[in-house]
């Protein structure tokens, strides 16, 4: 590992600082930059000039969305991200019969689907299309949140362990570890235990409450692949020069580190994504997650799961079920299309 | 046999019917007739603890308990009318002192006689603190139990056995007369108590039970000897067996030879050997099987003729206000909560019919029940929400307190949602993890709105749904309910010898209850059978227990 005694001691020759300061990040080709001739010759040269690193990092993004947007796959993927982004936030785009999700009708209770109820009848008489489609805002809110959480949490510990190192790197990477054996489904079971949530407590509680459970488990994926990705960064001669000349570590870290390191946590991020939101439903499955009066697609599932009612009612779990597999389906393929435009060394 | 086609069905049905044996059962354990042995298999689940009379107070352990063991009275499983079984008879002048004769000849499975020493001994032992058993409080009536209980440290406020012993080893109000009379005194009047004798804790122990020293009594436990019809002859972790007992010598001798409980841990397990022939008898349903009647559809005979049954039980559920929730203090506004409840309709959607609406208080199953004693009950939303509105309405949400773990939450939302459609009150159902996190929850008052609270009778008496739950300061008075009537009422009943009498007395104070609403009845429960083709008959007693001695094989 190069700390930074090391660096100047490499960085003697000012046409190598030159030469790093334009080498192509991940490999993208693009025009070099031409040096003018003084400038290697001063012996103080200008500061990096930054545009140069973040037209780079656009490129890196342009590039990875040249590669999305031929695939059908993305279209796919993102036409029903979208739709279930706007099912989240404005589920009442969604309803045309104007009945609320707490509308009900024991009479009606298990019923099949009728003019209104499009997808029939829950167990309270609830109507099963209104009520799944305002549970996909606990799911995308649970997902969504928790993969930022996760890699905010991810990010910042991975950059720190990866480019600081030493001890620091010692301690995190073993807490890592720590969290990293307890399963997220059975950490999350014991959580969610722990710090149970009542009938009062507000929605945004209930939900924030699983969002912290995911995270807390969910963080060290993303710390590993950050650190070791700011690890390959790290030596990398644009880091170096950027040193050499003088730029403080969190502006190494800003411009230089973490745009370069990133990509591997975005692809991640989506992919798990998806498992995050199964993961949710799990848990209100099991009673412990989402609790009702919370309107969630997994806790739609576990009411409608018993093999009578399976029996004698089938839609009650086919649709829930449904909705939650192609939003789970949609994030997927999505970190799938990101990944392959991101990473080409994994495709 | 499914390639065969109907006619040839019609065929081998009427052949078995004519040959006397119509049980196709198909399975090892269809011993059949041809043997001479009967013998039929019961869903059986792992008792809590080990099999004594007085130490078992849950259905487990009590399904064997109840056919290894005979009482002074038996109640019938088809009206829970107590008759006398053991004893000769049972008289007492004054409601307070009884003579009990016994009936000679009763034999334990050992062999001894059952004698009027069997019973002291085995009600003293119960009661004595130290030996901390389940059932202990079922003796409280009789005088001088107060003395064989353990002594209140000072420093916890809780009985202590270690540091303060109990005074006596003797009740002073059992006295055995001679070898088949004793004399049972009671502290206050208890006209009932004959009532209560049925209970299994009342059971007698034979002689070597007294000789068992291990701790607890657990050899006695694991093979108990009784006077019962059948005697156990092994238990194991995944099954007991009962065989019929040739010595009984009572009224209610077992027609089947052997008795096998299989230890089943899931119901749903149970239920579906019970529907495929593979097991002869479940007590329990799987609620979500009662679903359109699927589970009248499984279980039926070739011939077309069922073979389940639903028996109404000493069950009642009812929702207890919470003493310190202020809102729910008005007498209007407890009405308008339980007149916007719509029973028939949860019973029939949630229930599927395996509840029955609730008229008032006391279950119809026991001796003095009168429908009609809650004038609330009756639907009627439009003079619900007058009443609500005269009350001022709830402010913030309502909260309806259910355990998670025992199928709760489905009726409870239902009721919110009723309550929400009828009166317009926000209303969040607040499901605790299990049982014992609700019951903490409400012994320490800690829980607003209102809780669940069910109650499972002991012995088939109106006095046993008022008595432990509505009198002041009661064990399981949950609402802090008192009523000096009512109080006194219930004194006055329990003092009466004539019991048709005191039975009007509880009627009456039933009847305050329907004007105070210390809670809001719901329904009372039933329990669901199945049985398989080879079984003809079964009956199951009030108390959710199968009667083996009436089962009829075909």
């Amino acid at each position: 590992m190069t700390d930074l005694t090391d660096m100047n001691k490499e960085s003697e020759s000012q046409a190598r600082i030159a030469d790093a300061m334009t080498a192509p990040s991940l490999g993208i080709e693009e025009p070099q930059p031409t040096i003018p001739a003084d400038a290697l010759e001063d012996p103080a040269p200008q500061p990096v000039p930054d545009l140069q690193t973040v037209s780079e990092e656009r490129s890196l993004m342009q590039d990875a969305w040249i590669t999305m947007r031929s695939r059908p796959l993305f279209w796919i993927s993102a036409a029903l991200i979208f739709v279930f982004l706007l099912m989240a936030a404005f589920p009442q785009l969604f309803v045309f019969s104007g009945r609320t999700p707490d509308w009900s009708d024991l009479d009606k209770a298990r019923m099949g689907p009728d003019s209104v109820a499009i997808f029939g009848y829950d167990l309270q008489g609830q109507d099963i299309y209104v009520r799944t489609i305002y549970g996909a805002r606990a799911s995308i809110l649970v997902g969504v949140c928790t993969a930022l959480g996760a890699a905010v949490i991810g990010v910042v510990l991975g950059t720190l362990g990866g480019f600081i190192g030493r001890f620091l790197d010692t301690l995190l990477s073993r807490t890592a570890d720590v969290f990293f054996a307890i399963p997220l489904l059975l950490g999350g079971i014991l959580i969610m235990y722990t710090f149970r949530t009542t009938a009062e407590s507000p929605y945004f509680v209930v939900v924030f409450k699983v969002v912290m459970a995911l995270s807390v488990l969910g963080w060290p994926n993303v710390y590993r692949l950050m650190r070791s990705s700011v690890m390959q960064v790290k030596p990398s001669e644009y880091v170096m020069a950027a040193k050499a000349l003088g730029a403080n570590p969190l502006r190494i870290i800003g411009s230089h580190i973490i745009p370069n390191a990133i990509a591997p946590v975005i692809v991640v991020s989506t992919i798990d994504l998806g498992s995050y939101i199964a993961t949710e439903a799990t848990l209100s499955y099991l009673g412990i997650g989402l609790q009702a009066p919370a309107i969630s697609w997994g806790i739609a599932i576990s009411d409608a799961s018993a093999i009578g009612y399976v029996r004698n009612a089938p839609h009650m779990l086919l649709f829930p079920s449904l909705f939650l597999s192609l939003t789970v389906l949609a994030f997927i393929m999505m970190g799938e299309v990101v990944r392959d435009a991101m990473d080409p060394k994994l495709r | 046999m499914r390639a065969i086609t109907p006619a040839l069905i019609g065929v081998a049905s009427l052949a078995l019917l004519a040959s006397g044996c119509a049980s196709d059962g198909g399975t090892n354990n269809n011993g059949g007739e041809t043997g001479g042995a009967t013998e039929i298999s019961i869903r059986g689940c792992t008792p809590e603890n080990k099999l004594i009379a007085s130490n078992t107070n849950e259905v487990c352990g009590g399904n064997v308990l109840q056919a290894v063991t005979s009482k002074l009275v038996y109640y019938n499983p088809d009206n829970s009318a107590p008759e006398l079984d053991i004893a000769e008879s049972i008289e007492s002048p004054d409601a307070q002192n009884f003579t009990v004769k016994l009936k000679q000849g009763y034999k334990f499975h050992d062999g001894t006689e059952v004698k009027a020493k069997n019973f002291v001994d085995a009600w003293n032992w119960a009661a004595y603190g130290t030996n901390t058993q389940l059932a202990s409080s079922f003796f409280e009536p009789i005088e001088g139990y107060d003395k064989l209980q353990c002594g209140v440290d000072k420093e916890s406020g809780e009985a202590d056995c270690t540091k303060n012993k109990p005074e006596a080893e003797t009740m002073s109000g059992l006295k055995v007369v001679d070898d088949y009379t004793f004399t049972i005194k009671t502290t206050t009047p208890t006209s009932n108590l004959e009532v209560r004798l049925g209970y299994t804790a009342f059971a007698p122990q034979p002689d070597s039970f007294f000789a068992d020293t291990s701790q607890g009594k657990t050899e006695f436990g694991t093979l108990p000897v009784g006077a019962g019809p059948y005697k156990i002859v092994s238990n194991t972790a995944t099954e007991m067996v009962l065989e019929k007992f040739a010595d009984y010598s009572g009224a209610h001798a077992g027609s089947v030879d052997k008795v096998t409980f299989r230890i089943y841990n899931d119901m749903n397990t149970a239920y579906n050997d019970v529907v495929a022939n593979n097991l002869d008898l479940t007590d329990q349903v799987p609620a979500d099987q009662l679903v359109n009647d699927q589970w009248k559809n499984d279980l039926v005979n070739e011939d077309g003729t069922p073979r389940y049954g639903t028996k109404e039980t000493g069950v009642i559920q009812v929702m207890t206000f919470s003493p310190i929730d202020d809102q729910l203090k008005s007498i209007d506004m407890r009405d308008a909560l339980s007149m916007a409840l719509d029973r028939e309709q949860i019973t029939k959607q949630i229930f599927n019919g395996a509840r029955t609406p609730a008229t008032g208080w006391v279950s119809p199953v026991v001796d003095g029940y009168k429908a009609g004693a809650c004038t609330a009950c009756v639907f009627d939303p439009t003079k619900a929400k007058e009443l609500y509105e005269k009350a001022g309405g709830y402010k913030g949400t309502l909260t309806i307190a259910v355990n998670g773990d025992g199928g709760h939450k489905e009726w409870a939302e239902a009721v919110c949602n009723q309550w929400k459609n009828n009166l317009g009150v926000t209303c969040a159902v607040e499901a605790t993890p299990n049982f014992q996190t609700l019951r903490k929850g409400i012994n320490n008052r800690e829980l607003k709105g209102l809780y669940r609270g069910g109650w499972q009778m002991d012995y088939p008496s109106i006095e046993n749904f008022l008595t432990p739950i509505y009198s002041t300061g009661a064990s399981s008075n949950d609402g802090d309910f008192s009523d000096k009537k009512f109080d006194q009422l219930l004194k006055d009943a329990a003092a009466e010898t004539d019991l048709n009498k005191a039975n009007e007395l509880y009627q009456e104070a039933e009847r305050i209850l329907g004007e105070k609403m210390p809670s809001i009845p719901q329904w009372y429960q039933s329990s669901q059978y199945g049985y398989s083709s080879k079984i003809a008959e079964v009956k199951m007693t009030p108390f959710s227990t199968f009667d083996l001695s009436s089962i009829k094989l075909k």
